[in-house]
């Protein structure tokens, strides 16, 4: 027999883990858009959105447009280092012209994607409650004014990143949002409490199980077919995982 | 802008001064003190959170510069004053959780320690830290000491360099280190260069580069210059001495001549 506070902690983590399958349509879509309108308007090479980890010791390279060269998506860097690190950690925008002086910069980026840049104008990405990343502006027109323009043009972009980014954090921690939600609007002591008990045990989302609702979902939205092709496939992969011998741990 | 007619001038500022005899704090991503253009750190300090103990930790002793930008603003701050006793106070550079905490943390050890002037290139606009910062800024003031701040380019709140407490400083695009100009519209104090500025960096090198964070070592150099010359300045008079040699500033009654 499973006990109420058993099953409200279960009801949280599942909403959790699942949240990234409700999330609104249309986020990464935004960021894409707002990142290459950002390239445009500055005339630059790659314009990137790199977001905090959950324990904010990384950042991940969300969004990037870029021209031509490889992109930078999927790249992690520690916060703590590079030109991005220190945005994220001081707070304050920098613009650096020269960067081949800067020999960390050009050899971490140039490693993995084969671009090496000149220029770079960074500005972090942030709201009143927390920071949440940085987004940056690779080799951008020479024609244009100085940097300091630049910085607060680009610190428009940042705030409506911050906004959508925002909106949409609810759902990676659905599970608390929806019990603590729950809790606030009900009546009744054992309820309230047991709740607010389930709200305090929750920990962080399953990522994995959290990415495969977020793709599947993406997937589905694309069609009914589309949804139906991923579903075919999900239930081939696991029963192979069922016939195939058992991989030693 | 109208200028404060008093005998200050920049000689009377800071003519003949160096910045002997006073300590600046450079609260930053450590600083390199093998960079020839910054002269020997006499003290160093690095501050980070221990999320298991849930405190500060602070070790004495020198450290590196994580980022190479505590090195520029050191660099900066040695050529305006290059007889000022330079301490780093690292609080950048490992994980950000509990950075505010690191921040503030650096900031007070910096203070009661002893140091004179306090260059800080970096803020937060988080709003749970508006309480902490503000209580940090008056302890500074209350203590005689200078704290200069980068500002932000946007709107938004930022501690403590909004604080009135504070002198808070943008970049300008003029290149003469012993140039301010004054600011009109508040929060923001004055205007230093900051703009496609060449810097000291990691390893030894230069860079170029424009930030607000350049823009207020600028004014930390100055500020050593002037107490060293006049270590009986309140933080209050600083801000009115620099308002006084700032280059945009008009004498009263006279049209502008700038």
């Amino acid at each position: 027999m499973v006990s109420p506070d058993e099953l409200l902690r279960e009801l949280g983590e599942l909403a959790t883990s699942l949240g990234p399958a409700v999330r609104p349509a249309g986020t990464d879509e935004l960021l894409r858009s707002l990142t290459e309108t950002a390239r445009r308007l500055f005339g630059a090479a790659a314009c990137s959105l790199a977001l905090l980890s959950e324990d904010e010791s990384e950042l991940l390279y969300t969004i990037a447009a870029c021209e031509g060269a490889d992109d930078v998506t999927g790249l992690r860097i520690p916060t703590s280092q590079g030109i991005a690190g220190w945005v994220v950690q001081s707070g304050q925008p920098i613009a650096i012209s020269d960067l081949a002086n800067d020999p960390r910069f050009s050899r971490e980026l140039a490693e993995q994607t084969g671009y090496v840049p000149q220029t770079i104008l960074a500005v972090p990405v942030e709201t009143p409650q927390r920071m949440l990343g940085v987004i940056s502006l690779l080799d951008r027109d020479a024609r244009r004014p100085g940097a300091e323009q630049d910085m607060a043009l680009l610190s428009l972009f940042a705030d409506q990143a911050a906004l959508a980014l925002a909106s949409v954090a609810g759902f990676n921690v659905l599970g608390r949002v929806l019990l603590a939600a729950l809790a606030d609007a009900a009546s009744g002591n054992d309820l309230v409490l047991a709740l607010r008990r389930a709200v305090d045990g929750l920990p962080t989302a399953d990522t994995d199980l959290a990415a495969l609702a977020a793709t599947f979902a993406a997937l589905a939205r694309r069609g009914a077919a589309e949804r139906r092709l991923a579903l075919a496939v999900l239930r081939d992969i696991g029963e192979y995982l069922e016939r195939r011998p058992p991989r030693p741990r | 802008m109208p200028r404060i007619d008093l005998p200050i001038d920049k000689n009377w500022a800071w003519g003949g001064a160096s910045g002997a005899g006073i300590t600046v704090a450079v609260v930053d991503s450590g600083v390199d003190a093998a960079h020839p253009a910054v002269g020997a750190i006499d003290r160093a300090v690095a501050l980070r959170w221990d999320s298991e103990t849930e405190e500060v930790i602070s070790t004495d002793g020198p450290h590196e510069d994580l980022f190479g930008h505590g090195t520029a603003c050191a660099g900066i701050i040695r050529r305006a004053a290059p007889d000022a006793t330079l301490w780093s106070v690292r609080v950048l550079g490992s994980r950000l959780t509990g950075k505010g905490v690191v921040f503030a943390a650096g900031l007070r050890w910096a203070i009661t320690q002893g140091a004179r002037v306090v260059n800080l290139s970096l803020s937060t606009g988080r709003e749970d830290y508006f309480g902490l910062f503000h209580e940090i800024a008056d302890e500074a003031a209350f203590a005689g000491v200078v704290l200069v701040c980068a500002t932000n380019n946007v709107p938004a709140p930022t501690y403590p360099a909004q604080f009135s407490s504070v002198i808070s400083v943008a970049a300008h695009d003029g290149h003469d280190p012993f140039s301010l100009d004054a600011n009109p519209g508040p929060p923001v104090d004055f205007g230093a260069p900051g703009v496609d500025i060449t810097v000291p960096w990691l390893s030894g090198s230069t860079i170029a580069s424009t930030g607000n964070s350049f823009a207020a070592p600028h004014v930390t150099g100055l500020v050593a210059r002037i107490l060293s010359k006049h270590p009986y300045l309140t933080p209050y008079e600083v801000k009115t001495v620099l308002r006084a040699v700032a280059s945009n500033a008009v004498a009263q009654g006279a049209s502008d001549d700038n």
